[in-house]
């Protein structure tokens, strides 16, 4: 410390303009980003020159503190380059992902958030409060409703879907004569519009007239009139549903939507299940042969097992998906998610009120979302875990 | 349980178009008594793999029987022949305890859960692994793994024990153990067993029958020592005992063996081109012997020295002598005479690779 405060006291004394402390320190910030550009330009060209340089092969490995500026920038370059790679997506998150998830949540705690003006009376819970109440004012969609229509679909048909996949994908696996035709057959829903699918399946549904007088033209009730059972109106105004206080439960709507999601997720299902088989080493169910297990032991005990990883990843994903399915119940029921939303999802729910302007309530609502799914998703893997962890 | 192949041929089909056909077996005849070890023996692609998977009843043969005892087992599907069979890689499964893994075989049987523990556990016993029940396959050792597969086809006392090579995954020194396990194991259970390997020191440490095959044809059936001591033709005599066989061209011209210009031996046989083959161990140095190598070195192994040399008729590029270890001799020789023991000594015809008999 005294050499130091003797060095300071023996540089030259140069007179200082005095300027007011705020004047100073732009000036410094000024001197210092002058410094900066100044010092990244030489470093810069010493890089541009040393690129240009035909230099010899010992010279490259020289050491550390030898190398001259361009060199130390070309090789930090060199081993930071991964971020360079993954910078352009990581701004596009941060932008769109990251950013927003960031504001939703904050926002939700705001009262009476206007999204056009930003303005909002106060921070608490309101928002929240009223989302679960149902008491919105503004006749949009009811948020335990959309939870419930959103968790039965969910927990109905990914696994009963996951389920058949693996059945299809077993017969698929043992058959051998036309399978790539199958294949791409069972693949083929995968391709098509969820809107388009969705708008084909309410017309096998339809039913056209009053509840008086009605007329079958869906596909499902005149194969339903031949066994003598009465068309059911299944997605139209009268579809029936049960009461449960304020809840509704539409279950011939119920089953239209299970049947369809049931249908539209089996492609990839079976794709992944089916891959997933064709790697497992034949020499198990020879030995399995051998062993004398049946063919249903055989599915349960080798087959089942060895793919777990592939069917965890499937009920997962599947369940996260369900969570936040939205366009195949607009393709079947329409914008209004069936009557007053009576099939309204979470996601539906969000849109609605990001329509009525009610964005705060969208906010509120999102965040539960967000929450419900990584409990979900926490057990998921909780309980998947100690199922695939084998290997 | 006794069992005889007769016949036993099999034709895989080509792959390509108007490719050819592989004879993977072709007219296989053994008869195996009951409680005996037997090594299938050959270079790969032999179809001793194949001929056990049609033991196994996991291929069928394209013609040809197999009978198990009198029962003919040919067309009977492989759960129901009462075999066990423990794969190259053992294929346990992954998913499954060591436990749970020799159970399988008892559940699909859907034998008592007492019963089964308690055989589960006696076969664990019988091949020392009953400390490992609870680990998962990942979690053993190659040969933990090979006895595991060897628990799991034993647990339901199988009639006929099948090995696909059994010792080919473990290193050196494991497999020295194993084959001593296995015919251990073989001599407890006394349950006809039959291994495929490739091999021959390991087939004929442990086999009680052996039987040499070559391109799906069987050279040779008998026990190890008589197949050593007198090969059918030059392909079994090559294919058996480290250090392999020295073979020479040579010629019978009058009675008498000629490797170049030396006489060795004398024979019955008419004049014709032949193959000499004389065992390492057939040597013996004497100063005034009849053949006549040049020498390259010595090994000294302790034991016994083997002397390595060239001989311009040698179709292999180094001759080796085994000799004993008091043998004096000369130190710095270029050259060396030999004698050699008669019955040490194989001729076979020069076209057909036959025995002369």
């Amino acid at each position: 410390m005294e050499e130091n405060k003797d060095n300071i006291d023996s540089m030259p004394e140069t007179p200082p303009k005095k300027h007011n402390r705020f004047v100073q320190y732009f000036i410094d910030l000024g001197a210092r980003i002058k410094g900066w550009f100044v010092d990244k330009y030489t470093a810069v060209k010493d890089f541009f020159v040393g690129l240009f340089q035909k230099k010899p092969k010992e010279e490259l490995v020289p050491e550390g503190p030898q190398l001259s500026r361009g060199e130390k920038i070309r090789r930090g370059l060199k081993s930071q380059s991964g971020w360079l790679f993954v910078a352009p997506a990581l701004i596009l998150m941060a932008v769109f992902t990251f950013y927003p998830i960031i504001a939703a949540f904050i926002n939700s705690f705001k009262q009476g958030y206007s999204g056009m003006t930003g303005r909002f009376n106060g921070w608490g819970f309101d928002n929240f409060v009223r989302v679960l109440k149902g008491d919105t004012g503004t006749g949009g969609a009811n948020f335990v409703q959309c939870l419930v229509n959103t968790l039965v679909l969910t927990f109905i048909s990914v696994p009963l879907s996951t389920l058949l996949a693996l059945l299809i994908s077993v017969a698929l696996n043992s058959i051998k004569k036309v399978q790539k035709a199958y294949q791409t057959i069972l693949f083929l829903p995968y391709l098509t519009n969820a809107l388009a699918m969705g708008a084909v399946f309410a017309t096998f549904f339809k039913i056209i007239g009053t509840a008086s007088n009605t007329e079958t033209v869906g596909i499902v009730n005149i194969i339903l009139g031949w066994f003598g059972i009465d068309p059911v109106d299944w997605v139209g105004l009268n579809s029936p549903h049960w009461q449960i206080g304020s809840l509704s439960i539409p279950w011939a709507k119920y089953i239209v939507a299970i049947i369809y999601e049931i249908w539209s997720g089996l492609p990839f299902k079976i794709l992944i299940l089916f891959s997933a088989m064709q790697s497992i080493n034949k020499q198990y169910y020879d030995a399995a042969k051998v062993d004398g297990a049946s063919r249903w032991t055989i599915l349960w005990h080798i087959t089942a097992p060895m793919i777990m990883p592939q069917i965890s990843y499937l009920l997962v994903t599947g369940i996260m998906g369900g969570m936040k399915q939205y366009s195949a119940i607009v393709g079947l029921f329409g914008v209004t998610m069936g009557q007053d939303y009576d099939m309204g999802t979470m996601v539906g729910y969000l849109y609605n009120y990001i329509e009525l302007g009610q964005t705060g309530y969208a906010f509120a609502g999102s965040l539960m979302l967000f929450i419900i799914i990584m409990i979900i998703t926490w057990i998921n893997n909780k309980v998947t875990k100690k199922r695939t962890t084998y290997r | 349980m006794k069992i005889s192949i007769q016949h036993l041929t099999k034709i895989f089909p080509s792959r390509t178009k108007g490719g050819k056909a592989v004879h993977a077996v072709e007219d296989m005849n053994i008869e195996i008594p009951s409680g005996q070890l037997v090594g299938l023996l050959g270079p790969s692609g032999c179809g001793k793999s194949t001929t056990l998977f049609m033991l196994s009843g996991l291929e069928s043969p394209s013609s040809g029987k197999i009978f198990f005892d009198d029962q003919d087992v040919t067309t009977l599907a492989a759960e129901k022949r009462g075999i066990g069979l423990v794969f190259q890689n053992y294929a346990l499964y992954p998913h499954m305890t060591v436990e749970q893994n020799i159970r399988f075989p008892l559940d699909n049987m859907r034998i008592k859960k007492e019963e089964g523990n308690a055989r589960a556990l006696d076969a664990a016993r019988l091949v020392q692994i009953e400390d490992l029940m609870a680990r998962k396959p990942h979690e053993l050792s190659g040969g933990q793994q090979q006895r595991v597969a060897i628990a799991r086809a034993l647990v339901k006392m199988p009639n006929v024990l099948l090995l696909d090579e059994p010792l080919s995954n473990l290193d050196a020194r494991l497999r020295l153990q194993t084959r001593e396990e296995i015919k251990r194991i073989q001599r407890t259970t006394g349950i006809t067993t039959v291994f495929v390997t490739h091999d021959q020191e390991e087939a004929m440490s442990i086999c009680d029958t052996m039987v040499v095959m070559k391109l799906g044809v069987v050279q040779q059936i008998g026990a190890p020592q008589d197949i050593y001591d007198d090969p059918n033709n030059l392909f079994v005599a090559n294919f058996l005992g480290t250090p392999p066989i020295n073979i020479f061209k040579g010629r019978i011209e009058g009675g008498k063996v000629y490797i170049g210009d030396e006489v060795i031996t004398r024979t019955s046989f008419d004049d014709r081109e032949v193959f000499v083959g004389i065992r390492p161990e057939g040597f013996i140095y004497d100063r005034a012997g009849v053949f006549t190598l040049n020498v390259d070195h010595i090994e000294v192994m302790g034991r016994d020295k083997s002397v390595v040399s060239t001989h311009e008729s040698s179709t292999k590029p180094t001759v080796r002598c085994i000799i004993d270890s008091d043998v004096a001799l000369p130190p710095d020789a270029e050259k060396l005479k030999f004698n050699i023991k008669p019955y040490k000594l194989f001729l076979f015809d020069a076209e057909t690779e036959e025995r002369l008999r």
